[in-house]
């Protein structure tokens, strides 16, 4: 399908931002992952474009290793935040990933207000295995140890259907759905042994990972399962 | 829609309705090969120098 030039010109942004949080999760410079506010050029006028529709892993370097993000990032991060709400016929995915944001901001600065009220999940009642895994790996951001919330109480009510989906996605090549099933695949307890979580991740790494985010999901689930081993 | 929403978008061009587009996106088209495909495509990156497998045995004679 054609794209619009501003179409392209907004994933070209959010692909920019993915290769630096792929690059600070990979232990590389996490120096202005997200380009400060009066950033000149192309790069300056789409941040903050850019940082919503990355949502909360914008700022997943930090979160993972409990670092205090940089001012500046925080500051896009916000004015991301801020401008792009919701609007009032917006899908779940929207609603929950600017629900993440708020989370993520309040998690960042304390000073923030609190995060709102959750979204439902009604959409997901009854789901099909392959639509559930469709939805969790758009949703991947909200894939983070220790942090509750109703998608992934949800997700942890059906780690087969899950599994299954991680692997259907992978025979698709479906990359970026297989990297985003399997980050909520090292958080999910009850994940069958065999579906080889390790060398799935790597086989779409391989296979995916000139996509950063593709790239951005397969370098999350390892932080967290080397944490949750660890 | 903020003031300085608006002046964003008319920055970069980019509406609520482009990011909602791509925080909503539909499932990928699956890409399968089957055996045949594979099996071109095993021996174009051969330069064509790869054996997909040996010729089936044949009875001996006598």
């Amino acid at each position: 399908m054609e794209q619009s030039g501003t179409s392209t010109r907004l994933q070209a942004a959010v692909q920019d931002l993915a290769s630096g949080v792929v690059s600070a999760l990979r232990g590389g410079d996490h120096a202005h992952v997200v380009p400060p506010v009066g950033t000149d050029g192309e790069a300056g006028d789409l941040a903050p474009a850019a940082v919503r529709v990355l949502g909360a892993d914008a700022l997943l370097p930090g979160l993972l290793s409990r670092t205090p993000p940089d001012p500046a990032e925080l500051a896009v991060f916000r004015k991301a935040f801020e401008a792009y709400p919701p609007r009032a016929d917006a899908a779940p995915t929207v609603r929950w990933s600017h629900w993440a944001m708020a989370r993520t901001l309040r998690r960042a600065d304390p000073s923030s207000a609190e995060a709102p009220d959750e979204p439902d999940t009604a959409w997901l009642d009854g789901a099909t295995w392959q639509v559930l895994t469709h939805q969790l790996a758009v949703l991947a951001p909200l894939a983070l140890p220790g942090e509750d919330c109703a998608v992934s109480r949800l997700a942890e009510g059906r780690p087969v259907d899950v599994a299954r989906g991680f692997v259907r996605a992978v025979r698709r090549r479906d990359w970026r759905q297989a990297a985003g099933a399997g980050r909520w695949l090292t958080l999910l307890p009850g994940v069958p042994e065999t579906v080889g979580l390790d060398a799935g991740l790597d086989f779409v790494e391989l296979m995916g990972g000139q996509d950063p985010l593709v790239a951005l999901q397969v370098q999350a689930a390892r932080r967290m399962r080397t944490g949750a081993r660890g | 829609m903020r003031p300085d929403q608006i002046v964003t978008d008319e920055l970069t061009g980019i509406q609520a309705a482009d990011i909602e587009a791509a925080l909503d996106p539909v499932e990928a088209d699956g890409v399968y090969r089957d055996s045949r495909q594979c099996a071109g495509l095993a021996l174009l990156s051969g330069g064509g120098k790869l054996l997909l497998s040996p010729p089936t045995p044949r009875p001996k004679k006598g």
